[in-house]
């Protein structure tokens, strides 16, 4: 066992030191697995990948591109978010030592970190998901229906899967869903929503805690007169009477105000209305299948959808498709140059 | 339970008793001899004046939200499923199926809201007498809601209505949308009966408080039924908003005593209104909305209207909600600005009987228009990010829209380090197209910027690309502005570079390999210890010291007197007989010629006479023993001078039992 080392050892085993262990082991951790790169640098990178905490002004660099009423879809630039990570790494590196040491260990940070991104966002009872990195895309939304609507729902399908007026949804684990990286609001009228690809079809549903009860107020009516229907539900199944996008005199009741009061229902009198036109009702409403009667189910907008039937049709989102990437697209146009050119 | 994005709907759920003290009272008869009645108290607790926070899981319209909630009925989801039933509205101490909660929705200027006042005061006047355990109170002061005798006929529920407006939800407890965090799924949902419509006539938006009241002991002020009528027209129950113009400032003494106008006051018909004595004609009234004027900037209703875009993100009302958040008391104003509207001092000036309500819960919403989330939803404009609105052909230069090119750039005004000032382009992490992650070829290592300037461009047409430059600086700030982060990448560096340094310089240092790392935890303590016992089992006398040798030499044996005599008495056998035979052929030969005395010959059978009492009289001793063990015997202490025979022990309920049991052998018996 020597006693010294002479001052050439000490620079060979710090450069040594800084390219030969980027791959030593930190962080064990029984649920997220073996990592190189600590926990918490790893989910605080993988925050900032999904643009946590970075100023609005740097996403959306004009009012204009994002005018009131208006949704904005985009793809996430991965060049952008990694010069981000890069930012975030360069604390703290001082000498060329540290920066060898940086490089050494960046391409293992990157794809933990590529991995550490789908669990920011982990919802409740679902399985946890874990792969590598792959295109993030998303929408920002401004408008009034999202002050006015806090907690509203917002899924993305890789295919059609679920019908545009089912009632239930398909589980965030299900293969065809994407799953939602990030949806938080950063203004009361602005939505940010980032998935983990490229959806084909995208919902935003009104939120569905209190699911509502009402009638169907006439648009057209004069102020003077004002009235209401409902749309009659069989009580055994709770399907409504079809057709069900129209109200006829088979399949709807006028709503019975009280004289003198401004929009207040008269409960009773609408109840026997109800009961006698509802199928399976046996004559008479219980408080829940009276419940059932007065039922509306949440909105649902439905995005991307070219056979949809029920929301309306927005100008063709064919165009929100992986286009040609700008590289593959200059090799092209070059190779045909040099083609003409010879 | 239902299935996910399922619930089913029931009519009630009744708790097996009301809330209130409750008396239990436990007798135990059929013994011999009496029993004391045990009296327990018990209080089965439910609200009363308060709704408590935490079984309040949501209502709709959202509190203080804006839009077209015209055609929903309001609703409260309490997360108790028995809240609504655990009091009987009419007194009673037994449940019933009428709720004695209802969500009544009135609009700005038709009732009263209090401030916080006693509970005892918080019902009509009279009303305490009539509901049950009137000393049951879960807070000292509550809110009321105070409404003319007109507006509970108009606007209230009928006592018949009310079952209808309480069903209870089951819903999926894992289902996040629709329980929503509930405990066990069951959800009471108390509806209103009144639908929040919007004045098409006036074309304005409506203020509603929904509020949550206790309807104990008042089941007959509410309305009796009425013919219905088809059709409504938008007006407001009975309008006292013309109060709002009477200065705060004036007392009502001043009111009554004279001093103030009423004269450009036109109060609702069953107000004071021309009943009040003309003597009250008197100097002008300064009027005042500021009350209003706070409501509106805060609820954020006025800065709704259409601003010009770059001026919205900037604008005064945020800068007014901002400051008015710092406020210290911001708290208590945003809970009054909530209720602005709803304050009018209805009570003092009606000369009809006012009601009070206790309110248990209240939050306000705002119809507005036309604009459903449907509506919103569908004209909602699309595009990809880099979309900008299109412009008049005419529209003058000042105009002129942002520099936006196809692939997302943008360019920005730039201040160059010397101060020039140019154009540059920025595109933010959003682009409108998918983007190539890597510059660099797969075999080449990662490119890797340390500092933002090696992430400028400049592009063909020689403006610079500062994208990925800021993004650099802002990651940069941002995990500068933490200082755990900075700490936690400092150890990160620690951890591996340092490890490794030592690690190299050991190497250099100590005569033996180090373990290989890769894909394990580095433990140098564990190493230590394990290259320690190493070490040292292979150095043992060098380390640890001499060995202690296999075996311990025994101790010398002592042979004392005659030879013969201790190997005669060793192996027992006769002295005198083993010396005469010695004599004619020498001890050795003699010591093999006798037998050695057997208790038993190989093949000899045991004499059972001599071995079994043997075996028999141990069996005993040992039986003895052992019972002896188990059963120890009794100790009879009879009173002195009573002879000690041994008591026979009465029968018990056991015996009599057993003496009744019917005998169990005869049916196993049986074939």
């Amino acid at each position: 066992m020597k006693a010294y080392i002479s001052g050439e050892v000490a620079i060979q085993a710090a450069m040594a030191a800084s390219l030969n262990y980027a791959d030593i082991v930190t962080d064990q951790d029984p649920d997220d697995g073996t990592h190189v790169v600590p926990g918490e640098v790893r989910r605080f990178l993988a925050r900032l990948r999904l643009l946590h905490g970075v100023p609005f002004s740097y996403l959306v660099p004009d009012a204009e591109l994002l005018p009131v009423e208006s949704m904005r879809f985009f793809y996430i630039d991965r060049a952008w978010t990694d010069a981000l990570v890069q930012g975030a790494l360069s604390v703290g590196t001082i000498t060329s030592a540290d920066r060898t040491q940086l490089e050494a260990v960046y391409p293992h940070i990157r794809d933990e970190v590529d991995e550490a991104e789908r669990a920011i966002r982990r919802p409740k009872g679902e399985p946890r998901l874990a792969a590598g990195s792959g295109t993030i895309t998303g929408f920002i939304v401004r408008s009034r229906a999202i002050s006015g609507w806090p907690n509203l729902h917002v899924r993305a399908y890789a295919r059609d899967v679920v019908a545009d007026d089912a009632l239930t949804t398909a589980a965030e684990s299900h293969p065809d869903r994407m799953k939602v990286l990030r949806m938080e609001r950063l203004a009361p009228a602005v939505l940010f929503v980032l998935f983990d690809g490229v959806p084909a079809v995208v919902h935003i549903e009104e939120p569905r805690q209190g699911i509502q009860f009402g009638a169907r107020l006439d648009p057209e009516d004069p102020p003077a007169s004002r009235r209401a229907k409902v749309h009659v539900r069989d009580c055994n199944t709770g399907d409504s009477v079809p057709p069900l996008d129209d109200l006829t005199l088979d399949n709807s009741v006028d709503v019975p105000f009280r004289a003198g009061a401004p929009g207040v229902i008269d409960l009773t009198n609408l109840r026997k209305r109800l009961a006698a036109k509802a199928p399976n009702s046996g004559g008479t409403l219980e408080p829940n299948e009276y419940a059932l009667q007065m039922l509306r189910f949440p909105y649902r907008q439905v995005f991307g959808d070219p056979d949809n039937q029920q929301g309306q049709q927005f100008y063709s989102l064919n165009s929100f498709k992986a286009t040609v990437a700008l590289s593959d697209w200059k090799k092209t146009v070059t190779a045909n140059l040099a083609k003409v050119i010879k | 339970m239902p299935n996910t994005g399922h619930f089913i709907l029931h009519s009630n759920v009744m708790p097996p008793i009301t809330a209130g003290p409750y008396e239990l009272r436990t007798d135990q008869s059929g013994l011999p001899f009496t029993v004391e009645t045990e009296v327990t108290h018990i209080r089965v607790a439910a609200p009363r004046y308060t709704m408590p926070t935490e079984q309040i899981l949501s209502s709709f319209p959202p509190a203080n939200a804006e839009g077209a909630f015209g055609d929903r009925l309001p609703q409260i989801v309490l997360k108790r499923r028995t809240l609504p039933w655990e009091r009987n509205p009419a007194g009673s101490a037994n449940p019933s199926p009428v709720p004695w909660l209802a969500l009544v929705v009135v609009a700005e200027g038709e009732a009263e809201l209090s401030t916080a006042t006693p509970v005892a005061e918080c019902f009509t006047a009279g009303t305490l007498a009539k509901i049950a355990d009137p000393t049951d109170r879960d807070v000292e002061q509550g809110l009321y809601l105070a409404v003319t005798e007109t507006v509970v006929k108009k606007l209230f529920p009928t006592a018949e209505d009310l079952p209808l407006l309480t069903h209870v939800r089951e819903v999926d407890v894992n289902d996040t949308e629709l329980a929503n965090g509930d405990d066990d799924g069951w959800l009471a949902v108390v509806l209103a009966n009144r639908l929040p419509v919007f004045d098409t006539a006036a074309a304005k938006p409506v203020r509603y408080m929904a509020c949550l009241v206790n309807l104990e002991g008042q089941l007959d002020a509410l309305p009796p039924p009425t013919p219905p009528v088809p059709s409504f027209e938008y007006a407001l129950a009975q309008d006292w908003s013309v109060l709002a113009t009477v200065n705060a400032t004036s007392a009502p003494d001043q009111l009554v005593m004279g001093g103030v106008s009423m004269s450009h006051v036109v109060l609702p018909a069953a107000g004071l209104g021309s009943t009040r004595p003309p003597h009250l004609a008197a100097p002008a009234l300064k009027t005042t909305s500021a009350g209003a004027k706070i409501g509106n900037a805060i609820d954020g209703g006025a800065s709704m209207a259409q601003q010009s875009v770059s001026k919205q993100w900037v604008s005064s009302p945020t800068a007014s909600i901002a400051a008015a958040a710092k406020d210290p008391d911001a708290k208590r104003k945003v809970r009054d600005t909530m209720a602005v509207g709803f304050r009018y001092p209805i009570e003092l000036y009606a000369i009809e009987k006012v009601l009070r309500f206790p309110v248990l819960a209240h939050w306000s919403f705002t119809t507005s228009g036309k604009e459903s989330f449907e509506t919103l939803m569908q004209d909602i404009d699309i595009g990809l990010l880099g979309t900008v609105p299109e412009r008049a052909p005419n529209a003058p230069a000042s105009e002129a829209g942002p520099e936006v090119v196809q692939t997302g750039h943008i360019g920005l005004d730039h201040r160059t380090r010397r101060g020039d000032t140019s154009r540059a382009w920025y595109r933010g992490p959003c682009v409108p197209f998918p983007t190539p992650r890597d510059s660099t070829a797969k075999d080449e290592p990662l490119a890797l910027a340390h500092a933002a300037d090696q992430l400028r461009r400049v592009i063909p047409d020689g403006r610079e690309d500062l994208a990925l430059a800021a993004a650099f600086e802002i990651g940069r700030l941002l995990a500068l502005s933490q200082l755990s982060v900075v700490s936690a990448l400092l150890r990160f560096r620690g951890e591996q570079f340092g490890a490794g340094r030592v690690r190299e310089i050991l190497a250099e240092l100590v005569p033996f390999e180090l373990p290989v790392l890769k894909h394990q935890r580095f433990d140098i303590g564990r190493f230590v210890a394990m290259q320690t016992l190493d070490v040292l089992s292979k150095n043992t006398d060098r380390m640890i010291g001499p060995q202690r040798p296999v075996a311990d030499p025994g101790r010398p044996l002592r042979v004392d007197g005659d030879l013969d005599a201790l190997i005669a008495g060793g192996l027992g056998y006769d002295l005198a007989s083993l010396r005469k035979r010695a004599d004619a052929v020498g001890m050795v030969a003699a010591l093999e010629q006798t037998q050695a005395p057997v208790a038993l010959k190989p093949g000899q059978a045991p004499n059972e006479k001599l071995v079994v009492p043997a075996l028999r009289a141990a069996l005993g001793a040992e039986l003895e023993r052992t019972l002896g063990v188990a059963a120890p015997p009794r100790i009879v202490v009879g009173p002195l001078g009573v002879a000690r025979a041994a008591r026979k022990p009465q029968p018990d309920a056991l015996d009599a039992l057993i003496a009744h049991a019917p005998p169990d052998d005869e049916t196993e018996d049986l074939p």
